[in-house]
């Protein structure tokens, strides 16, 4: 049975796709705005007790936290529909229910187990309707002796190794930036979730996935993970060092006026690229790999003295201009002012009932032709509540106040 | 689910990780390459027992079928024509121009075969002033801003060991071309997807990308955590025999779990049982109005610091579980290979290789039930070159 989407349909290739998201902070919600650009309506469920971290995280607008302000929750949440539900009532159950009648995918981030408790799991949606698809996506995945390690993905980056591999060997690691299981996870789960789309479609089969976040991001270390486990070597963190570039790293550059650093990214993968470069900073120009590498500190010395000297912005154009890898490394400002980003339309602005404006990224690739983008900032809180419940589900205005009444809204 | 689905997959190092997720999901994906080998085929890391082949290029080939054509010779194009015209996707990230210099651009094979998705890979996009830049791991980590914000403030900013911009940028790709053939659901027609591996790196910044635009502080770098207007919030922490990831931290979202902290300190005597009656949920908010000690916090995260390190990765995941901690180890790829975790959820793949050779790989990015039963995908082994399978 088809329900009629009872909100107005953006357009776009996923164009009268319903999909009911649950999930929270990065990882899931990075998906649903994915679905969203793309024309899905994406009608997304928060609780209105317990704060989404993405809305205490910034950046924030104006600098100035505040669960209304986070430009990260902005970010991944764009284009769709808001609707608080304290999902441990069982009225918000009931309301839960109808809208997974309306839904062709559930996207959900619970720990394992809790959406059982409520008999909201994909065991018994199913037998509400079976050719649901569901998302069940956490850090170690829904089996498994850890099945239940709370995380968010900073605990992620621990658990799937890239905190033990970023770093210098002689320090503790440091670390990526922020969780790094929530940036892979999204690329596998919308692959998977658009092809069960297109298989349900077919054979009127339902599916569910179970997502690890941190074997997404094992796909991402695959070859250090192969080499141990046949026989070769356990990578460690090596700071910049490549086994088959030299030099490779991050050299200091002449600051622009206001700041205390300023840094280029230099990748030299050929005795070509290290013939040229060694001609402009005055080093020896016949030097194999094994060689560059054996002197590495002493080379790195005088690079560092010759791109200290110049802006990271003249070294990139001087090293580019003759076939050598190199960027600066890009503040946030930079990429605001990046003629490339701009020549992609990466940066979107949208007209926002707070703040007047606010700005997000656009999609992370450009269909020639089906282009996209959100076409509405991300909801506040409970900010669609009586679209969904009147226009969706048919509730009503006594029934939209019995279920305020019972708590389940707020 | 994709096994009605044809993938040529024509990419190199840069963009073979694409057509891998298209053939976990089921896809018949072949990997074209020409007769000396792609350049993917000179990537480290290589077999311990067999230093010619390439590691990484087997990772990514896995449960794809090959075929080597020379698209620079009239045989080798006619036969790369003839795949084309029952293919559903193409995939290539070669240098940008490439593909038009071989007469096989976007617009030249839509002409032949309309109902083809065609994905680009690359390291900036295909048009634009930087189209033509040499990427790299490490330049394109530092165009889409997560370099900077990497790494010890003392030294310089660093990447992961292992890398990974064009990781972020293949599984993009995967999700650009599944949108497509939604598009192509509608309309007949396929279409170009241009990935630009600048703007995939930009997904691991957190948005802090926007960081700028928004009117907010620039981020700062901080070994093993994250530093806010010039102070360090660490998340790691040093144990007996490695390291740890701890969040801990008052505030609405998480400070329930350094109460949980708070419990463990005083069930072990390391803190005094009065400590129990301080909410760290609302803590921040009361020192604010001076209606909280801004000393306290400190303390706890001395208590902590001090009785992890007393404690091994294993006994602190224990605890961690137990009274529901933001606290987890850092798991080195010796810890990888031998997780009971992975291990439960039959992660590894122990594949027969052409000679005979038997290899553990990682599996597949996600477990799939089509109608409750559990499905898995295309997980033959890496093609031989020069074997038309």
């Amino acid at each position: 049975m088809t329900i009629a989407n009872g909100l107005p349909e953006d357009a776009g290739p996923l164009a009268g796709l319903k999909v009911l998201d649950l999930s929270w902070i990065v990882a899931g919600p990075t998906v649903g705005r994915a679905m969203a650009d793309f024309g899905a309506s994406v009608i997304r469920v928060e609780s209105p007790i317990r704060v989404d971290t993405a809305r205490v995280v910034g950046p924030f607008h104006g600098d100035q936290p505040s669960v209304e302000h986070s430009g990260l929750y902005g970010n991944v949440n764009a284009g769709k529909w808001g609707l608080t539900l304290s999902l441990n009532l069982p009225e918000a159950q009931d309301i839960f229910r109808r809208l997974v009648m309306w839904a062709d995918i559930v996207s959900e981030s619970f720990t394992a187990g809790i959406l059982a408790r409520w008999q909201l799991d994909y065991q018994h949606l199913r037998e509400l309707k079976p050719e649901l698809i569901m998302l069940s996506s956490t850090l170690l995945g829904q089996t498994g002796p850890y099945n239940q390690v709370s995380g968010f993905g900073s605990q992620g980056a621990g658990m799937s190794g890239v905190q033990h591999l970023t770093g210098w060997p002689d320090r503790a690691p440091a670390g990526p930036f922020g969780p790094y299981t929530d940036y892979p996870a999204p690329r596998f789960a919308l692959t998977a979730l658009l092809a069960a789309v297109d298989h349900r479609n077919r054979t009127g089969q339902g599916v569910f996935i179970d997502q690890a976040q941190a074997e997404g991001t094992l796909q991402l270390l695959a070859p250090a993970l192969i080499d141990y486990m046949n026989g070769g070597r356990a990578l460690n963190r090596r700071g910049n060092d490549d086994p088959q570039m030299s030099p490779h790293g991050a050299y200091p550059c002449r600051p622009p006026e206001g700041r205390t650093e300023s840094w280029v990214a230099i990748a030299v993968a050929t005795d070509e690229q290290w013939r040229n470069l060694a001609g402009m900073i005055g080093s020896e120009p016949e030097q194999s790999l094994a060689e560059r590498q054996g002197r590495q500190t002493e080379i790195e010395a005088t690079l560092s003295d010759w791109t200290a000297q110049r802006s990271a912005g003249e070294v990139e154009a001087t090293l580019q201009a003759v076939g050598i890898s190199a960027h600066k490394l890009s503040t946030t400002e930079d990429a605001a002012n990046d003629p490339q980003l701009a020549h992609r339309n990466h940066f979107r602005r949208l007209p926002h009932s707070l703040h007047g404006e606010t700005v997000l990224e656009g999609p992370r690739y450009i269909l020639s032709d089906t282009p996209a983008g959100p076409v509405r900032p991300a909801p506040q809180y409970g900010e669609h509540n009586a679209e969904i419940l009147t226009d969706v589900l048919g509730l009503s205005d006594a029934e939209i106040e019995n279920l305020a009444a019972s708590g389940a809204l707020s | 689910m994709l096994s009605p689905y044809r993938v040529l997959d024509l990419s190199d190092e840069r963009g073979v990780l694409a057509g891998q997720m298209l053939a976990d999901l089921g896809a018949d994906v072949i990997q074209v390459e020409p007769p000396t080998g792609s350049s993917g085929r000179g990537v480290a890391p290589f077999f311990a027992d067999h230093p010619d082949e390439s590691i990484y290029w087997a990772a990514y080939t896995r449960g794809k079928r090959g075929v080597s054509c020379d698209l620079e010779q009239p045989r080798g194009r006619e036969l790369f024509l003839q795949l084309v015209d029952s293919a559903d996707f193409l995939i290539e990230s070669s240098d940008v121009g490439r593909m038009a210099e071989l007469g096989l651009n976007y617009d030249t094979l839509h002409e032949r075969n309309p109902r083809l998705i065609y994905a680009s890979i690359s390291a900036f996009g295909q048009t634009g002033p930087k189209s033509h830049y040499v990427g790299s791991d490490l330049a394109i980590w530092a165009a889409g801003t997560p370099l900077l914000m990497t790494g010890d403030d003392d030294r310089a900013p660093i990447r992961v060991s292992q890398p990974q911009a064009w990781g972020h940028a293949a599984a993009d790709a995967a999700g650009g071309v599944m949108l497509a053939l939604h598009a192509r659901h509608q309309s007949g027609m396929g279409q170009h997807v241009d990935v630009s591996a600048q703007v995939s790196a930009a997904q691991a910044t957190l948005g802090q990308i926007l960081a700028y635009q928004l009117g907010a502080s620039e981020p700062e770098r901080f070994a093993g955590g994250v530093k806010s207007r010039g102070i360090g919030f660490r998340v790691s922490a040093a144990v007996k025999n490695g390291h740890i990831v701890l969040n801990m931290a008052p505030g609405p979202a998480v400070g329930h779990f350094a109460n949980h902290a708070v419990q463990w300190l005083v069930d072990i005597g390391a803190l005094d049982a009065s400590l129990l009656d301080e909410n760290f949920r609302t803590y921040a908010d009361r020192v604010a109005t001076g209606d909280a000690d801004p000393g306290l916090f400190p303390t706890i995260q001395q208590a902590m610091t001090e009785q992890v390190a007393k404690r091994t990765k294993e006994e602190m995941l224990a605890v961690s579980i137990k009274y529901d901690l933001l606290l987890v180890p850092v798991l080195t790829i010796v810890d990888l290979a031998e997780s009971t975790q992975l291990e439960a959820r039959d992660f590894w793949r122990e594949i027969e290789h052409d000679d005979g050779r038997q290899v553990t790989y990682p599996g597949p990015p996600l477990k799939v039930f089509l109608n409750g039963e559990s499905r898995a995908g295309n997980e033959g082994p890496p093609p031989s070159l020069g074997a038309a399978q």
